[in-house]
C-alpha cells in the first residue's frame, strides 16, 4: 500500500509539471507564428543548388500512381542537372502511402523543419493537400501539385501557396459531359466512380453538367481494390447508352472493358486522365478518354520513354511539370546567391513556362488562386491503344 | 460453456430462416429484375469464378490453422508471388502477347512453377519465420506472419515495380458456351475445373494418404501426434507447401481470369481467403471450399441486386449472421473446451 | 508499472524450462526464464526506484520539444504517444482481458469523426473540447458496448471475424456510403477545429505534444490502478482461463463488455487529438495498415504491459521514420544500415576473437573484390554513390557499384535473403567466416539497390525486423504473461 501511494504522488506531481510546463509555453505562444512566418523569410544559401521535396505514394496501395510521379519527377532533375552544371537540383523524396493521410503529414513536417527545401512537388492527393496545407503553408513553402484534381482546392484559402498544374475536375467533368451529349449525342449515361477523392469529384462534376444538358444519369461505385467487374457489368441495362469510370488506374479500366466484352455490353467507354496510358489501356470497344492536351508524339515524351522501357507513364508527366515550375522558380530566387521560400512562393506565382517545354501542352501560368490560366481538357478516341483527338 | 449466443433449437431455427430469406430473397430479385434468370445465372458464374479462387486462398489458411492454431496473415502475399511466378513463366516464354509454345504446355508451366514455387516460399517462411516460435505465446507469430506480409509485398515492390503487369486475356481460348443468354468464358470454365480437381485431389490425399493422416492427426493433438512417432515438423512443413501451393495456383488462376497482377494484390484477397475460412469453419478443408465459394457468390448477387458500393457490408453481414448462429462456421467442429 | 512482476512464480523443476512440456504451465515458465535472462541493462533500470524511474521518464519525455524541431517532434514525439496511446487502448481488451479485437481502429476513426462532426464549420458546431472530449469518449464507449454485446459468447478468431467486419464496415461507412453526407464521403471532413479548453486553443506540434502526454500519462495511470483491481485482475483471469473465470462465478460477459468499452474510449480520446491535430478526418487514416501498426506496437511492447506501449511505439515509430526518405540528411540510412550491420556482428557472434575475425575480414575482403573488379572491368566501379555523404567516399572505393547495376543488384537482394537465412542454419567458426561474404553482399545489395529505394526499403527492413524480433522475444519487449485464446 505503501509503494501504491508513492506511486500515486509521483504521479499527480508529475502530471502538475507538465501541465505548468504547458502553461509556461502557452504564455510564450507568441513565439511560434513569428517562428512559421520567419521560416518563410529566411535565407538559404544556394549558390551551386538547391533542395526541392517530393511526396508522391511511393509504397502502398496506390504505389502503382506514386511510383510514375516519382519517375517523372527524377527524369526532371535528371535533365535539368545535365543542363544546369553551375545549379544543381537536389530532391529529397517523401513517401505519402496514399490513402493513408497521416503518412502525409508526417512528409510534410519533415520537408516544413528542413531549412534546406525550398519548395514542393506534390503531393499528389486532392485529401493529402487539404491536410498538409496548414503545415507547408504554415512553413512558408509552396506546394505544386501534378495530380490534385478537387475543384475546391483553390477555392482561395491556399492562394500563394498551393498550385497545380494540372486542370481542375470542374474544367474536366463538364468537358466529358458537354462530349457526351453534345457529340455523342447519348443521353443515358452510368457513371462509376472508385470510391477515391479523385474520382468522385470527377463524377460529380459531371454528373452535375449532364443534368443540367438533360441526360439520365445512374450511379454507381466500386473500390479501387477491386479486382472484378463482372458482377457489376452484369447488372448493366440495356437502356444506357454511355458508361462513363473517371477512374485513376489504367489496368483496372482496362480490365472492366475487357470484362463488358466478354459479357458481350456495347455500350460505348468514356474514361478520364486517370485512365490515360496507351500502352495499358487499349479497349477494343468504342472508347474515349480525357485529358489535358499533352502530344504523345513531343521529343519529351520520346526520351522519356526511351529511358524507361516504353512505358510514357503519361499519369507522371504532369509531376515533371510541376518539378520544373518549382526548380525554375527555385534557380531564379537563388540567382543572387541566396533565396527564401517566399521568394521561390512568389516566383512560382510569375511562372511563365510555354507549351512547347511543359510536358503536359499547356502554359504554365497561375492565376491568383493558383489553377492553370487557361487549362483545359480534350478528349481523345481511343483505338487499339493510338490516342487521337477528337475534341 | 455453451459459445452459442443463441441455443440450441433457437440457433437452428434462425439458421434456416436464414438461409429460408436470403433463397427467397434471390428469387424475388431474379424474377422482379429487367435481366430475369439470366442476369440471375450470369452473377452465379462471376461469383463461382470469384469463389473458386477465394476457395482456393482460404483452403491454405485453414490448413495452416488446423494444424498450427496461426492466422497466417503472409497465406495472400504467397498468393501475390504465384501470380507473379506466372507471370515470370509467361515472359519467358515469348510474353502476354506472342507466346512460343503450345498454350496447354504453357498453361502447364505456369501451373507448375507457380505452385512449386508458392509451395517452397511456405516451407521457407515456416522454416525460418514460424518454426521458431512454436511455443511461443499465440500472438507472437501473428506479427511474425505481418512482418513476412510486408517483406514480400514490398521486395515484389523494389524487384518488379509498382505497375500492374497483364495476363493476356483470354489465354485458354476467347471462346466459351453460352446457355440461351448466359456466356461462360473458356477461361472461367478452365479455372473453376481447375479448382474443383485440385480440391477432390487434395480431399482425396488428406483422406487416403498416409501424410495425409498424419496431418488430421497433427492437427487434432500435436502432442499425441508426435507420442504416436509422427514427425510433427515434417507434417507442418507439408501442410504449408501444399496450402502455399494451392496458393499460388489460385494466383495464376486469377491472373488467368481477371489479368492485372500487382504487389499489392494479396492484401484484400487474404482478407477474403481468412473470411472464408472462417465461415466455413476454420481447420476444415471442405468448410474453407464452401466458405470461399459463398462469399464469391454473396460478392456477386450483392453487386448484382444491390449495389457494389454495399458488397463488402452485405457480404459481411451474412458472414456475420452465420458466425451467430453457427458460431463454430458451417462445417467446423464445435469449439469443445479442454478443461 | 509492468504489472505481474511481484507475483512470485511457483518454483518448477529446474532446466526442464526448454523442453516441450504437458502439463506445465507456460506461464510459470516464462517467469522462470524472465528471472534468469535478463540482461545487465534492464537488472540496472530495475535496480533504481520506481518513482525515480516514473520521475525521470516523465522529466524526459516532458522536455523533448525543446531539444526537437517542430517537424522532429510531430513526427518522433506526438506519433509515438498517439501509437502508445492507441496500443494502450487494444491491450485493454487484448492483454488484459484476452479477446483478439481487429475492429479496434474503428473506435479511433470514431473519436476522429465524431470530434470533426462536433467541431468544425461543416455543420458549424464548434464545441468547446473539455465538453467535446468526454461526449465523444462516451460515445466511443457506446459503441464499444455495442460491439461488445454480440460478441460476448464468440470466442478467439470468430470474434476476431467479427471485429475485423466492424472495422471494414466502419471504412465503408465513412467513405462509400457516407449517409446524407455525413461524413464527406472520400474527401473527408477538413477544417476541424483546434482542441479549445476554455478559450485556450492548441495550435501548434508543442501544445500537441503536451497534451497528449498528459493524456497518456493519465491514461497510463488509470490502467495501473484498474489492472490492480478487481476488475484487472478479474480481466486477467478471463484471459488466462475463460471457463475457469466463469465457473469461479465471474461475471464473463460484463467483464468482456468493459474491456471493450474501456479501450474504446481511449480510442476515442485518441481519435480527437489525432483529428484536431491533423485538422481533417479522411477514410484511409482509418484502414488496416494503420491496425496492423497498432498490433505490432503492443505485441512488440509485450501484451499486457503498460509502460510496453510506450517503448513498443517508440522502437516502431522512431525506427520506421528514421529510415523515411525524406529526412534532411538522406546518409543518415546509410549509416543506420552499416551501424546496424556492425552491431548484430557484436551481439550475436561470439567470443570477441570471432568478431575481430569477421570485421577485419570483411575489410579486407570488400577491397580484395573491389580491386580485382576493377581490374577485370573498370565500368563495374566506376558507379557513384546514390544520397552522397560523409561515408560514401569509403564507400566507393570498397563496395562494387557499376555504373548501371540493372538486374544483377536485384539477383543479389533475392542472394543476400538466401543468405541470411541460410547463416541462421550454422554455427560456429564456419557461420563467422561465411559472415564475411553475407556481410560484403549486404554492402553491394545497399549500395546498388535499397539506397536508391529509401521508402520501398524502410518497410522491408521494418518487416524483417518484425520477424527477428518476434524470434528473439516472442513475448515481447517487455511483456510477462502469456495469452491463450482458445
Amino acid at each position: 500500500m505503501k509503494r501504491r501511494s508513492a506511486l500515486v504522488a509521483a504521479l499527480v506531481a508529475m502530471v502538475a509539471a507538465v501541465v505548468a510546463v504547458v502553461a509556461t509555453s502557452a504564455t510564450a505562444k507568441s513565439s511560434a507564428p513569428a517562428a512559421a512566418s520567419s521560416a518563410s523569410r529566411s535565407l538559404v544559401s544556394c549558390k551551386r543548388g538547391a533542395t526541392i521535396g517530393l511526396a508522391a505514394p511511393i509504397t502502398g496501395p496506390a504505389a502503382s500512381l506514386g511510383q510514375p510521379q516519382r519517375r517523372w519527377a527524377r527524369f526532371f532533375v535528371t535533365r535539368w542537372n545535365a543542363k544546369h552544371k553551375k545549379f544543381k537540383i537536389t530532391m529529397t523524396e517523401g513517401d505519402t502511402q496514399l490513402p493513408n493521410v497521416a503518412e502525409a503529414t508526417k512528409v510534410a513536417q519533415s520537408f516544413a523543419s528542413n531549412s534546406k527545401i525550398l519548395g514542393v512537388v506534390g503531393p499528389a492527393g486532392s485529401q493529402e493537400v487539404v491536410a498538409t496545407t496548414p503545415i507547408l503553408k504554415g512553413a512558408g513553402l509552396a506546394y505544386v501539385s501534378g495530380s490534385a484534381t478537387r475543384t475546391t482546392l483553390t477555392d482561395g484559402s491556399r492562394s500563394g501557396f498551393f498550385f497545380r498544374v494540372v486542370p481542375p475536375d470542374a474544367v474536366q467533368g463538364p468537358t466529358v459531359a458537354r462530349f457526351i451529349v453534345n457529340k455523342l449525342k447519348k443521353k443515358n449515361v452510368l457513371i462509376i466512380d472508385d470510391q477515391e477523392t479523385y474520382s468522385t469529384g470527377l463524377a460529380a462534376d459531371a454528373e452535375g453538367t449532364l443534368k443540367n444538358l438533360g441526360a439520365t444519369v445512374s450511379r454507381d461505385s466500386v473500390s479501387q481494390q477491386a479486382s472484378d467487374f463482372s458482377a457489376l457489368i452484369s447488372r448493366i441495362p440495356g437502356s444506357v447508352q454511355v458508361v462513363y469510370i473517371p477512374w485513376q488506374l489504367p489496368p483496372k479500366a482496362q480490365l472492366f472493358a475487357q470484362q463488358m466484352r466478354e459479357q458481350g455490353k456495347r455500350q460505348i467507354l468514356l474514361s478520364s486522365d486517370g485512365t490515360f496510358d496507351p500502352t495499358t489501356y487499349k479497349p477494343a470497344q468504342e472508347a474515349y478518354a480525357s485529358n489535358f492536351p499533352v502530344s504523345a508524339k513531343s521529343p519529351l515524351i520520346a526520351s522519356y520513354k526511351r529511358s524507361h522501357g516504353g512505358q510514357p507513364d503519361f499519369f507522371g508527366a504532369p509531376t515533371y511539370a510541376a518539378a520544373q515550375t518549382v526548380a525554375t522558380a527555385v534557380a531564379k530566387a537563388c540567382a543572387n546567391g541566396s533565396a527564401s521560400r517566399a521568394e521561390v512562393r512568389a516566383n512560382i506565382r510569375k511562372s511563365n513556362i510555354p507549351p512547347a517545354a511543359s510536358v503536359i501542352g499547356l502554359r504554365i501560368k497561375f492565376t491568383a488562386r493558383g489553377d492553370l490560366n487557361g487549362g483545359r481538357f480534350g478528349l481523345f478516341k481511343v483505338t487499339n491503344g493510338n490516342y487521337t483527338p477528337v475534341g | 460453456m455453451n459459445l452459442r449466443l443463441v441455443r440450441g433449437r433457437t440457433a437452428d431455427v434462425l439458421f434456416y430462416a436464414g438461409i429460408a430469406a436470403v433463397v427467397a430473397l434471390l428469387l424475388k430479385e431474379a424474377l422482379t429484375n429487367p435481366g430475369h434468370w439470366s442476369l440471375f445465372f450470369q452473377l452465379a458464374v462471376d461469383g463461382v469464378t470469384l469463389g473458386s479462387v477465394y476457395a482456393l486462398i482460404a483452403i491454405g489458411y485453414s490448413m495452416v490453422y488446423g494444424i498450427l492454431k496461426l492466422l497466417n496473415f503472409a497465406h495472400g502475399d504467397v498468393y501475390m508471388v504465384g501470380a507473379f511466378i506466372g507471370y515470370g513463366i509467361l515472359t519467358l516464354f515469348g510474353g502476354a502477347a506472342n507466346w512460343t509454345i503450345p498454350v496447354w504446355l504453357l498453361v502447364a508451366l505456369m501451373f507448375g512453377a507457380s505452385m512449386l514455387g508458392s509451395g517452397f516460399l511456405g516451407v521457407v517462411i515456416e522454416r525460418f519465420a514460424y518454426r521458431p516460435l512454436r511455443d511461443a505465446p499465440r500472438l507472437a507469430p501473428l506479427i511474425s506472419a505481418l512482418g513476412v506480409s510486408f517483406f514480400l509485398q514490398n521486395s515484389a515492390l523494389l524487384l518488379l515495380g509498382a505497375q500492374f503487369r497483364a495476363y493476356p486475356f483470354g489465354l485458354i481460348g476467347q471462346g466459351g458456351v453460352s446457355i440461351r443468354t448466359v456466356f461462360i468464358s473458356a477461361t472461367r470454365i478452365f479455372v473453376i475445373a481447375g479448382a474443383v480437381v485440385l480440391m477432390i485431389v487434395l480431399t482425396v490425399f488428406v483422406r487416403r494418404s498416409r501424410l495425409g493422416k498424419a496431418m488430421r492427426a497433427t492437427s487434432y493433438d500435436r502432442e499425441a501426434a508426435m507420442m504416436m512417432g509422427i514427425d510433427a515438423d515434417r507434417v507442418i512443413a507439408s501442410t504449408f507447401f501444399i496450402g502455399s501451393a494451392l496458393a499460388g495456383a489460385a494466383g495464376v488462376m486469377f491472373g488467368l481470369v481477371f489479368t492485372e497482377i500487382f504487389h499489392f494484390m494479396g492484401f484484400t484477397a487474404g482478407l477474403k481467403g481468412f473470411t472464408a475460412a472462417v465461415v466455413g469453419g476454420i481447420g476444415s478443408i471442405p468448410g474453407a471450399m464452401l466458405g470461399g465459394l459463398l462469399i464469391g457468390l454473396g460478392e456477386a448477387y450483392a453487386t448484382g441486386y444491390v449495389s457494389s458500393t454495399y458488397q463488402d457490408l452485405i457480404v459481411f453481414s451474412i458472414l456475420i449472421f452465420v458466425i451467430l448462429v453457427r458460431p463454430s462456421g458451417l462445417l467446423g467442429t464445435a469449439a469443445v473446451q479442454k478443461v | 508499472m509492468e504489472h505481474g512482476g511481484e507475483i512470485s512464480p511457483v518454483p518448477a523443476t529446474p532446466g526442464d524450462a526448454a523442453h516441450t512440456r504437458i502439463g506445465v504451465d507456460d506461464w510459470v515458465a516464462e517467469a522462470e526464464e524472465r528471472q534468469r535472462g535478463r540482461g545487465p541493462l534492464v537488472r540496472t533500470v530495475a535496480a533504481i526506484p520506481r518513482p525515480i524511474q516514473i520521475v525521470v521518464f516523465i522529466a524526459v519525455l516532458s522536455l523533448l520539444p525543446f531539444v526537437f524541431s517542430e517537424g522532429n517532434l510531430f513526427r518522433y514525439g506526438l506519433f509515438t504517444l498517439i501509437y502508445a496511446l492507441l496500443a494502450l487502448g487494444l491491450n485493454v481488451s487484448v492483454g488484459f482481458a484476452g479477446l483478439l479485437d481487429l475492429g479496434f481502429i474503428a473506435f479511433y476513426g470514431f473519436g476522429a469523426y465524431a470530434y470533426a462532426i462536433l467541431a468544425s464549420p461543416k455543420y458549424g458546431i464548434h464545441w468547446q473540447a473539455e465538453i467535446a472530449i468526454p461526449v465523444v469518449m462516451v460515445g466511443a464507449a457506446f459503441l464499444g458496448l455495442l460491439l461488445g454485446l454480440p460478441s460476448r459468447r464468440l470466442l478467439g478468431d470468430y470474434l476476431a471475424i467479427v471485429t475485423l467486419f466492424f472495422g471494414q464496415a466502419f471504412v465503408v461507412f465513412v467513405n462509400a456510403a457516407n449517409p446524407k453526407g455525413l461524413t464527406g464521403g472520400a474527401n473527408g471532413i477538413a477544417n476541424v477545429d483546434p482542441l479549445n479548453f476554455f478559450g485556450f486553443k492548441l495550435t501548434t506540434t508543442r501544445h500537441y505534444y503536451w497534451f497528449t502526454l498528459i493524456a497518456f500519462l493519465l491514461v497510463i495511470g488509470a490502467l495501473y490502478f484498474i489492472s490492480e483491481s478487481r476488475t484487472g485482475r478479474a480481466w486477467r483471469s478471463l484471459r488466462e482461463d475463460p471457463l475457469a473465470a466463469e465457473v469461479m462465478g465471474m461475471p464473463v460477459n460484463r467483464l468482456k463488455i468493459m474491456a471493450f468499452m474501456f479501450g474504446a474510449a481511449i480510442a476515442g480520446l485518441t481519435g480527437t487529438i489525432f483529428a484536431a491535430n491533423q485538422t481533417g478526418v479522411f477514410p484511409g487514416d482509418f484502414d488496416i495498415s494503420i491496425l496492423i501498426t497498432i498490433y505490432a506496437v503492443m505485441i512488440l511492447g509485450g501484451l499486457g504491459s503498460l509502460i510496453g506501449m510506450f517503448i513498443g511505439a517508440a522502437v516502431i515509430n522512431v525506427s520506421y521514420e528514421l529510415l523515411s526518405g525524406s529526412n534532411p540528411n538522406p546518409s543518415l540510412g546509410r549509416w543506420l544500415f552499416y551501424l546496424a550491420l556492425i552491431t548484430v556482428v557484436i551481439a550475436r557472434i561470439r567470443p570477441w576473437i570471432r568478431v575481430a575475425v569477421v570485421l577485419a575480414g570483411t575489410v579486407a575482403f570488400g577491397f580484395a573484390v573491389h580491386a580485382i573488379v576493377h581490374a577485370l572491368e573498370p565500368s563495374a566501379t566506376s558507379g557513384a554513390v546514390t544520397n552522397g555523404g560523409s561515408l560514401s567516399g569509403v564507400m566507393s572505393h570498397w563496395t562494387v557499384i557499376p555504373a548501371h547495376s540493372g538486374a544483377s543488384a536485384k539477383y543479389a537482394y533475392v542472394g543476400l535473403v538466401a543468405a541470411v537465412l541460410v547463416l541462421t542454419l550454422i554455427k560456429g567458426w564456419w557461420r563467422a567466416i561465411a559472415l564475411i561474404p553475407v556481410l560484403y553482399l549486404a554492402s553491394f545489395v545497399w549500395e546498388n539497390l535499397l539506397s536508391e529505394q529509401p521508402a520501398v526499403t524502410r518497410l522491408i527492413v521494418f518487416g524483417a525486423m518484425l520477424i527477428a524480433l518476434m524470434a528473439a522475444r516472442p513475448q515481447g519487449l517487455l511483456g510477462t504473461s502469456r495469452v491463450e485464446i482458445a
